[in-house]
């Protein structure tokens, strides 16, 4: 590209200063004007590819909150449809909404945990996370007892455990009440629901990735390339604003399996813990057993200096 | 819009007018030597290489870059900053022609708002280049979009940005179609705009360093010294820039009157220099003295951390340039006309500086460690240095056009 | 390996003799399978913890009943007897004076246990082998474990009463499905309750790691350094 621009200048250059014809000039200005408009169209011809996998529907779709009941079920008609060409599944989009009366905490105990990572498969086969890269909401920090200063903790740990000098610290998204990354968003593709459920409109997101510089808790993750997902392995069963599989270059995080946990149900990292570490529920509930730990046990939040106010817990027995 | 700004002409309207400027501009800018189609062929080169560059990353996605979860700005943010300051640097030659009314800056300060111009152009290619979905753009626009303004500091960055480049063409496009005119220009059309855009100079930067200290999980950032050293910083950049560029104008084109403000600048950059280095030494000595787990991001930056120093060299070339620089600038001889080598070298050096500490020196250390205490290095890919050289030759190709389409007014003076 | 034997889940027994190293292995898989979690459920007894009627249940799954033990060879057939407790302890009288395995001249032997200095009679009832007692001497029936484990640990008890100590599948929400809970024994071993170590096997890797370029991690990425 840069040689086709580059190569004729020189050669025909020798002429341009005896040429005192106005419009003979202006036709070797013109030529090269196009060639080099012509070098540019051929050096950005990748994007006609990237072009073809956005309909125009899909590039002219309103933010999800101004999307009309008609309009949801089209976007999530032509989503299932995707899914379907794109990744040889057939999956049903669902369109869960928050219920009422309801406000969504997490609870992990750390006396219990050991680090085993089930959670974080789970997470991973659950959500349609990408293959390649065992993506997963959820991290696990293996830390030295006797601190709480993640600085010397170890998300690479491996072999087996528990350690018998180590504690275990899974942290995924806080779903915080003052959520850092929903205010810096510049084009509210972010935002918390009823729930307490932090979520983000794939289809509205710009990738900046501010949100990602903004967290405190490692909890978003950015698609860095198209999600790798076998069609055997999709999890059908998805939400909109949940595990459906995620477009490139947008931003995701846990949104507490609200596709599970909005139709009652626990969420899937939850239900894989063999060592019962895990404890979701209604906080406003009061008989709920979220509400009895946060009265009866040693209960503290991740980096409470920063005023995130966390929607999760830590205690210990 | 300066069509507006200014009454009709007695023959014809500005409606025509200024295009036909605009289009006599161009043509005499596409106007040249063989060394300038030659530089200009080199940039077009570079530019066609990024832009084949960024159109791979768009196609295949951001996975062609070296950024991550952990790291998930680089090379472009950085970039984007040091944009930001290079177009805010500008404004040391607006304040002294127009605050001080120093008549020699004053002739010649419409390179400091081109140069602005040219910044602000390149700061929003940096900002496209880091979207993962540049096709939703539109998102981002104010009423068909969703504007997330007041609360989203890029969004106060977005209209900043472009208020200043708003600003900028008005003021150059003004006052270069009243030479095109034959007209004196009327100050009531560009004074008022003048001084707001020095006011407007420092919001944006300002604006872009609250961009990263309003976040309080990145401590490496979170720190209110740092829209004051953003602002110290720019205006070493900025005016290391413009002496450079005066000093090639005048070798190339043989424009006068470049000296005496050469030597306002320099004066300027020696005191904002070592304003830069006594807050980084301010900001040094809080992090190491305290100590701590906040220091970890300090303590990587410039001794490693846990075994990893990917940006060690970085920071300590910086330092070594910054101090080179500074102490240059303080010598007194720099200014004599025969080390106009060495004053260029000694620009160059404080630009380098400034470029290192902005970018691989504040952007890529505030994610690392990262917020889980996870050490994962960054060291831009090819792809991305592709693209940036193309944004940074694009920029030279705006800025070479920009100051071409102003050297009469650089010429002659005293009719502007 | 008697111990875990004997108290193992009837429909789980291939699983666990499967993985003789790792007992959670197959209480996980079965855990993780809504199919198998509705299957156990025939096998689990409702406890309701709530008054309203129009609430689901809280479903803790029970052991299948007092254990049977594996006996040494084969009959002629080739299946591998098993034989109830009564079988053998009906007939013999007990001996108080083997607090441990570690005393016994036969059966039993080599069983491996680690809870507290407890003697076996401490829980096996010496009148009726196929029932626990608890310390009043009441017998308790093996599906009631958890009565007898609540005696000294009543603090987990309490957690587990209310969420916060063992695992669970189903529902948090009652209005809208039940749920399901695992019980003392499904995780501690009662002959030797610590709960046993795990190997982690599930790691997010970073977007360089990917499996075909191992080594290409960020170490590796200096070598892009001279750019």
């Amino acid at each position: 590209m840069a040689n086709t621009e580059s190569t004729p200048q020189p050669t025909s250059k020798p002429s341009l200063p005896v040429v005192q014809n106005f419009t003979r000039r202006a036709a070797v200005k013109g030529a090269f004007a196009t060639l080099g408009a012509g070098a540019f169209v051929a050096a950005v011809s990748p994007l006609r590819q990237a072009a073809k996998n956005t309909t125009a529907a899909e590039f002219m779709q309103q933010h999800y909150t101004e999307l009309s009941p008609e309009q949801k079920a089209d976007v999530i008609a032509r989503l299932e449809a995707e899914a379907k060409e794109q990744y040889g599944a057939d999956v049903q989009i669902a369109d869960d909404r928050p219920i009422p009366g309801t406000k969504f905490v997490y609870a992990i105990n750390l006396s219990v945990c050991n680090g085993n990572g089930k959670c974080v498969e789970a997470c991973h086969k659950e959500n349609n996370h990408d293959r390649d890269t065992n993506q997963s909401y959820i991290r696990v920090v293996e830390m030295p007892k006797g601190t709480m200063d993640m600085e010397k903790g170890s998300t690479t740990y491996t072999g087996t455990v528990p350690k018998d000098d180590k504690f275990y610290l899974p942290v995924q998204c806080q779903q915080c009440d003052e959520p850092p990354c929903v205010d810096v968003c510049p084009v509210k593709a972010t935002w918390k629901e009823e729930d307490g459920i932090v979520v983000v409109d794939y289809n509205w997101c710009i990738g900046c990735r501010y949100c990602e510089a903004a967290c405190p808790y490692h909890a978003r993750r950015f698609n860095w390339k198209k999600p790798v997902v076998p069609a055997e392995e999709i999890n059908p069963d998805q939400s909109y604003l949940s595990n459906r599989v995620r477009p490139v270059g947008v931003v995701e995080k846990c949104t507490y399996c609200l596709h599970r946990t909005r139709r009652g149900r626990l969420p899937a990292c939850l239900e894989a813990c063999p060592t019962g570490a895990r404890v979701f529920g209604n906080i406003l509930d009061k008989d709920s057993n979220i509400r009895w730990i946060l009265e009866n046990k040693r209960v503290y939040i991740l980096k409470e200096e920063l005023g995130t106010k966390p929607a999760f817990f830590y205690y210990f027995d | 819009m300066s069509s507006i700004t200014a009454p009709p002409g007695e023959n014809e309207s500005h409606v025509t007018s200024y295009p036909r400027f605009l289009g006599r501009s161009l043509w005499l800018a596409t106007e040249g030597s063989l060394a300038f189609y030659a530089w200009m062929t080199v940039l077009t080169a570079l530019f066609l290489v990024g832009a084949n560059a960024w159109a791979n990353q768009v196609a295949g996605g951001m996975i062609g870059t070296n950024m991550t979860d952990h790291v998930s700005w680089g090379l472009y943010i950085a970039n984007f900053t040091f944009m930001v300051g290079l177009a805010a640097g500008g404004v040391m030659m607006v304040i002294p022609a127009y605050l001080y009314r120093d008549r020699k800056m004053h002739d010649v300060v419409i390179i400091g708002e081109l140069l602005a111009i040219a910044a602000i152009v390149m700061c929003l290619m940096f900002v496209i280049a880091d979207l993962g979905r540049p096709d939703r753009f539109w998102h981002m626009m104010p009423v068909i979009g969703k504007f997330n303004f007041p609360i989203s500091m890029l969004t106060w960055d977005v209209i900043v940005l472009n208020g200043y480049l708003l600003l900028n063409l008005h003021i150059c496009g003004y006052l270069l179609y009243m030479r095109y005119l034959g007209r004196k220009p009327n100050p009531v059309w560009y004074v008022p705009f003048v001084m707001l855009s020095i006011v407007w100079a420092i919001s944006i930067h300002t604006v872009t360093a609250f961009l990263y200290c309003g976040l309080g999980g990145r401590p490496f950032w979170n720190t209110a010294l740092l829209a004051p050293r953003f602002l110290a910083s720019a205006f070493v950049s900025g005016p290391a820039f413009i002496i450079v560029s005066m000093v090639l104008i005048k070798r190339v084109t043989g424009v006068g009157g470049l000296d005496q403000p050469i030597a306002t600048l320099t004066k300027i950059v020696r005191v904002t220099i070592l304003i830069n280095l006594l807050m980084v030494t301010s900001e040094l000595f809080t992090e190491f003295y305290t100590g701590g787990s906040h220091t970890s991001a300090a303590k990587y930056l410039f001794f490693g951390l846990h075994g990893k120093t990917a940006l060690v060299p970085w920071i300590w070339t910086a330092i070594g340039l910054n101090i080179t620089a500074a102490l240059l600038l303080l010598w007194p001889g720099l200014l004599e006309l025969r080390r106009r080598p060495l004053l260029v070298a000694a620009c160059c050096m404080a630009f380098v500086g400034a470029w290192i500490e902005k970018g691989m020196g504040l952007i890529v250390p505030g994610f690392i460690p990262s917020t889980l205490h996870e050490i994962v290095e960054y060291v831009p890919s090819q792809l991305e240095w592709k693209v940036t050289v193309g944004i940074w030759a694009f920029g030279l190709m705006v800025f070479t056009i920009a100051i071409k389409t102003a050297l009469p007014t650089l010429r002659h003076p005293a009719e502007h | 390996m008697v111990g875990i034997v004997v108290w193992q889940q009837g429909h789980r027994a291939g699983e666990r003799i499967e993985h003789p190293e790792d007992p959670l292995a197959a209480r996980y898989a079965g855990a993780a399978s809504p199919d198998a979690e509705s299957s156990s459920a025939a096998q689990v007894s409702g406890e309701h913890e709530a008054d309203s009627a129009e609430l689901f249940s809280v479903l803790i799954r029970k052991p299948d009943g007092p254990p049977r033990v594996k006996l040494a060879g084969r009959d002629p057939q080739g299946r591998s007897p098993e034989a109830a407790c009564s079988t053998c302890h009906s007939i013999r009288d007990p001996n108080f004076g083997n607090t441990t395995p570690a005393t016994l001249d036969e059966f039993h032997q080599g069983l491996s246990v680690a809870h507290g200095n407890l003697a076996c009679y401490a829980c096996h009832n010496p009148q009726d082998a196929d029932t626990l007692r608890l310390a009043d001497g009441t017998a308790v029936a093996y599906q009631d474990v958890m009565t007898m484990c609540s005696q000294c640990h009543s603090q987990q008890a309490e957690s587990f009463a209310h969420g916060a100590h063992g695992g669970m599948t189903g529902h948090w929400d009652l209005r809208r499905g039940p749920q399901m809970k695992i019980n003392c024994i499904d995780c501690h071993d009662p002959h030797s309750p610590v709960y046993p170590k795990m190997v982690v096997g599930f790691k997010p890797k970073d977007r360089f790691n990917v499996p075909a370029d191992d080594h290409h991690d960020h170490e590796g990425a200096d070598s892009h350094g001279e750019h």
